[in-house]
């Protein structure tokens, strides 16, 4: 019979329509269909019956449904992952590398993760948050702020009042005075202080302070008195929860008084909650601000004066945009004030969600962060998770040649490319489960190590934070996901014939030159961060190394709390009386450091015409013999004497420039006026570094003036046999029998001076942590790859010995294509880095030249020890007697 | 009783599998559908009704041997569950109860 068979076309139709479990029997069943219509109808019409009901299937929804097989899904789930268990134990030393690299990754990562987060939330949990502007001061001749602008935060004390009553574009406004430091004193029944405490963050508040900033997202709460009545009084308080605790530990803080700086008596009419920490009001005890006006009343009609601690808070009426509010404060502004003063004077919103980012304007907390550090640092996190899964993907890819015959034998026993790939993800998911759960302990532990690196507290870190977990959970995904697609993809494509014969070797593998890519873009990021650390560490040095003027070692600062002058000249001479003290000076100020007095006056010549004749100086008050003292050199002229009764004074190098008084000599005798006062010059000092070395130097001058004596400098002078707590001691003595009534407090000058570098410092411990890790992390690579090609290679090292080569030539084999892919990576981690190391030095005014060797010698470092890996593991190799590789085939 | 959903034709077709026993498939259900009901369907309406009832648990499946009549493919042979018998049995004697009611309160 000719043809009996069905229509061909049909079959393959249907083979290609068919799910491949199902194909078989339909197409079966349609054939015995058909067979039996062939022996009772027409060759045609038996086609056409097969036909048509074959279409029929098509019309059937179990035909389309996704068929996984027959095969039941859970019992090849658990062989996936025994499979996996057991390869992974099988490669123990490349699982252990794999995981340790990836552990330290997402550890990283996860702390860098909390880091962004907690920097992100910082006053966001106001239920008004994205409403809130601080309203910020910036003097230029525009309403907008351009480079020249200087950028203040404080406001004029008479400005919120006025807002209150003639603005209609504002619903809330509440002014804060962060007044920092205070004496508090707790009285007893009787009014004799029982304990005293030195308290740093107070702060003058208004009752409308919590109808704007109603922490509603924490657990804020107030325990005692409520946030419309307490803080309404003048010389009202109210104390956060620890600050009671620590004045009254016996509890029964409501309604007792407590002394303020000696003068105002204040009565507690509420507890608080401590603020969370991450909100930029770091607040313990808060006045009412009603008793500023009480307590200086005209300072609070003084439209000329700013506190930059007087920050103003409001929430714009709605509908209005930011520039009709801003219009509306100008013209109130406008109306108080004379036109020199509101033409170059503005006050601007700033949205609340800024606060924290702009560094230009400062905060309480006193810390910003910048959203570029916070994107540079997410970019980080990134690359650490990158190179971890790169050491990943370059042994799995190695590792595949190992694996070809059990890829080959699984081919063959039907395994189809799906299922391998399955299968290495899972292995690869099951190492970075692993790794994730190592590194949610590790970055707990990184987070507490670092706290203060990272400016966190290590509360805001919980294993069980869901939105930790969940971040980890995208972590591991994205790893498994990255590192294993890769690897599976390669691995399942093997021709099980080619696979099974075993004749892989590593150059015929593709995606070799991937892993030589991979391991360039991993060792260019880690070059880029050793170069980085090279450079911040070279611009630490500099800041401590550089000349700054004066001299700050063994130098001893207390402060004068009364302007009572025998109490203050009797301390001093007792202080010079003692073995240990060379010099003693008295003045209002340090000469440098971040904890000073400043105090800034106009200055201007006799014949000045112009406002741009008047300069703004830094006004220093100083006894003969702080020039002494502090080394600071005389260039012209002469020091104060103690007989001097006359209106002298000192300026600086740079005062007497922007003068214009020509040479040192020709300034000295010359006659300037400060405000309404006239003096004359009698020397003329070096430019020293009140500043730190990031900004340039100011105008300054002094005058001997004991009334504004507020510091004692104590020159030591330690012989064999007297230690420095020993010192330290004594003058606490010293000045608490003149002063019983106050707290001593004492500061060494060149750490005052260190703290101004405080940023940077931590800039420089980061970048040598995450160099450290990203070169921990590359070098693991690198030994398991180095580790992968030694055992590949072992006969080939035996033949090559056996010919005649030496030990050196084979390790110099080994190091060979390393050296060479590291050299690339320096070459391309160069211009990077130069731009973004430029970039960050021209920041300071002070900075090092970039010289060559910074670039190369962290270069040299990373090759070195790179070599070292390579070395270290294929010495043994190459060491290695030749018979014992070549003996068994 | 759980609420068991088993439509005519799958009552019917559970019916033929096991009646059939050992050689039912898709063939030879819709052949003794046709013998001993009178009920033609296609034999993709057959392949689509053994597929739900084997999502149900009523019938389970293997590949049977190849045979030269099928141009050497293989059969998916379908074999009653005990589930499935017993779903039958119990609808079995929910209608003879019902049916002895009716002739006990009907009138015939």
């Amino acid at each position: 019979m000719k043809n009996e068979s069905p229509p061909r076309w049909f079959d393959s139709l249907l083979d290609k329509l068919a799910p491949p479990s199902l194909a078989e029997e339909i197409k079966g069943d349609l054939y015995e269909i058909f067979c039996d219509d062939l022996s009772t109808k027409g060759i045609t019409r038996s086609k056409l019956n097969y036909i048509f009901n074959g279409l029929g299937f098509l019309t059937k929804s179990f035909f389309w449904k996704k068929h996984s097989s027959h095969l039941n899904n859970t019992i090849m789930l658990n062989s996936y992952f025994k499979m996996a268990r057991r390869s992974l134990q099988a490669y123990k030393s490349n699982t252990v590398i794999n995981i340790l690299g990836l552990v330290i990754g997402i550890a990283s990562a996860l702390v860098i993760f909390s880091v962004i987060r907690y920097e992100l939330s910082f006053d966001s949990f106001h239920s008004d948050a994205d409403k809130i502007y601080r309203m910020v001061r910036v003097s230029g001749t525009n309403m907008t702020i351009l480079e020249s602008s200087e950028c203040r935060t404080g406001v004029s004390f008479p400005v919120p009042n006025a807002l209150r009553e003639e603005s209609s574009a504002l619903t809330k406004i509440t002014a804060v005075l962060y007044n920092g430091d205070a004496l508090i004193e707790v009285p007893d029944k009787s009014g004799a202080i029982t304990r005293r405490f030195q308290e740093n963050s107070t702060a003058l508040v208004e009752p409308s302070f919590f109808s704007i900033f109603d922490f509603k997202n924490t657990n804020f709460k107030w325990y005692e008195g409520s946030p419309k009545t307490s803080l309404e009084k003048p010389f009202s308080i109210v104390l956060t929860k620890s600050a009671s605790a620590k004045y009254f530990p016996d509890g029964n803080a409501m309604g007792m008084t407590l002394k303020i700086d000696k003068k105002f008596d204040c009565t507690i009419t509420g507890i608080i909650e401590d603020f969370p920490s991450n909100c930029d009001f770091p607040f313990t005890v808060l006045i009412s601000y009603s008793s500023l006006n009480a307590a200086n009343s005209r300072m609070m009609s003084d439209w000329y004066s700013v506190d930059d601690t007087n920050y103003t808070f409001v929430v714009p009426a709605p509908g209005l945009t930011v520039d009709e509010v801003q219009k509306d404060i100008a013209r109130v502004h406008a109306s108080h004030t004379p036109k020199d003063l509101h033409e170059s004077r503005y006050y601007l919103l700033q949205p609340l969600s800024e606060m924290h980012f702009d560094p230009r304007f400062g905060t309480f907390g006193g810390r910003t962060i910048t959203r570029q550090t916070l994107l540079a640092l997410g970019i980080v996190a990134l690359f650490l998770l990158l190179t971890g899964s790169i050491n990943y993907i370059n042994l799995a890819t190695a590792q595949s040649t190992m694996r070809s015959k059990e890829i080959g034998l699984r081919k063959v026993m039907g395994s189809n490319r799906k299922n391998l790939m399955v299968q290495f993800l899972t292995e690869t998911f099951l190492v970075v489960l692993m790794a994730g759960v190592f590194a949610l302990g590790l970055s707990e532990l990184l987070l507490f190590r670092f706290q203060s690196l990272l400016n966190i507290k290590p509360e805001t870190f919980y294993f069980a934070d869901p939105v930790v977990l969940m971040a980890l959970s995208i972590i591991i995904i994205f790893v498994t996901l990255f590192a294993g697609i890769y690897p599976s993809f390669l691995i399942s494509k093997f021709n099980p014939v080619t696979a099974l014969k075993n004749r892989f070797t590593t150059e015929t593998v593709g995606g070799f030159s991937l892993r030589k890519v991979l391991v360039v873009a991993q060792f260019t990021i880690t070059q880029m961060l050793v170069i980085g650390t090279f450079v911040v560490v070279a611009q630490m040095n500099f800041f401590q190394t550089t000349e700054i003027g004066f001299v700050h070692d063994a130098i001893i600062n207390i402060s004068v709390p009364e302007r009572d002058p025998v109490k203050r000249e009797t301390m001093s001479q007792q202080l010079k009386a003692q073995p240990f003290v060379s010099d003693v000076s008295l003045s209002f100020s340090l000469p440098g450091g971040v904890n000073r007095n400043r105090s800034y006056q106009d200055i201007r010549r006799t014949d000045a015409k112009t406002r741009d004749d008047i300069k703004v100086f830094e006004f220093h008050s100083i006894d003969p013999s702080f020039l002494d003292l502090y080394k600071i050199k005389l260039l012209a002229g002469r020091n104060f004497t103690s007989l001097d009764s006359a209106p002298y004074i000192l300026i600086n190098k740079s005062l007497m420039n922007n003068l214009q008084l020509g040479t040192p000599e020709a300034a000295v005798g010359s006659s300037l006026h400060v405000n309404e006062n006239k003096y004359m010059v009698i020397g003329v000092i070096d430019d020293f570094y009140s500043n730190s070395l990031k900004s340039s130097v100011d105008n300054m001058a002094m005058v001997m003036d004991p009334n504004m004596f507020r510091k004692v400098s104590i020159k030591l002078a330690l012989q064999d046999g007297s230690s420095l707590p020993d010192a330290v001691e004594k003058i606490k003595k010293i000045w608490t029998t003149t002063y019983p009534d106050y707290i001593f407090d004492y500061q060494f000058l060149d750490e005052n001076i260190k703290a101004f570098y405080e940023q940077e410092q931590k800039y420089a411990q980061l970048f040598q942590l995450f160099s450290f890790i990203f070169l921990l992390i590359g070098c693991l690579g690198l030994f398991g790859l180095i580790t992968f090609v030694v055992n590949r290679k072992g006969k080939e090292i035996a033949v090559r010995k056996v010919l005649g080569a030496s030990v050196s030539g084979l390790l110099f084999m080994f190091s060979k294509e390393y050296v060479k892919l590291i050299l690339i990576s320096f070459v391309l981690a160069i211009p990077v880095t130069y731009y973004v190391v430029n970039n960050w030095l021209s920041n300071f005014s002070h900075h090092i030249e970039l010289q060559w060797w910074l670039f190369v010698s962290p270069g040299f470092i990373v090759l070195l020890i790179a070599i070292l890996v390579v070395c270290a593991k294929s010495i043994g190799a190459a060491n290695r007697n030749p018979v014992d590789s070549l003996k068994c085939e | 009783m759980s609420r068991v959903y088993l439509g005519e034709l799958e009552e019917l077709v559970l019916l033929m599998v096991a009646l059939l026993n050992d050689e039912a498939y898709g063939v030879t259900i819709t052949k003794e559908l046709e013998k001993q009901a009178n009920r033609e369907i296609s034999i993709s309406a057959a392949h689509s009704v053994l597929h739900r009832l084997e999502e149900k648990g009523f019938v389970k499946s293997k590949m049977g041997g190849a045979s030269d009549e099928r141009g050497g493919r293989r059969k998916r042979l379908f074999k009653i569950t005990a589930y499935g018998r017993q779903t039958l049995e119990d609808l079995q004697s929910t209608r003879n109860t019902i049916w002895s009611l009716m002739t006990k309160t009907s009138p015939s």
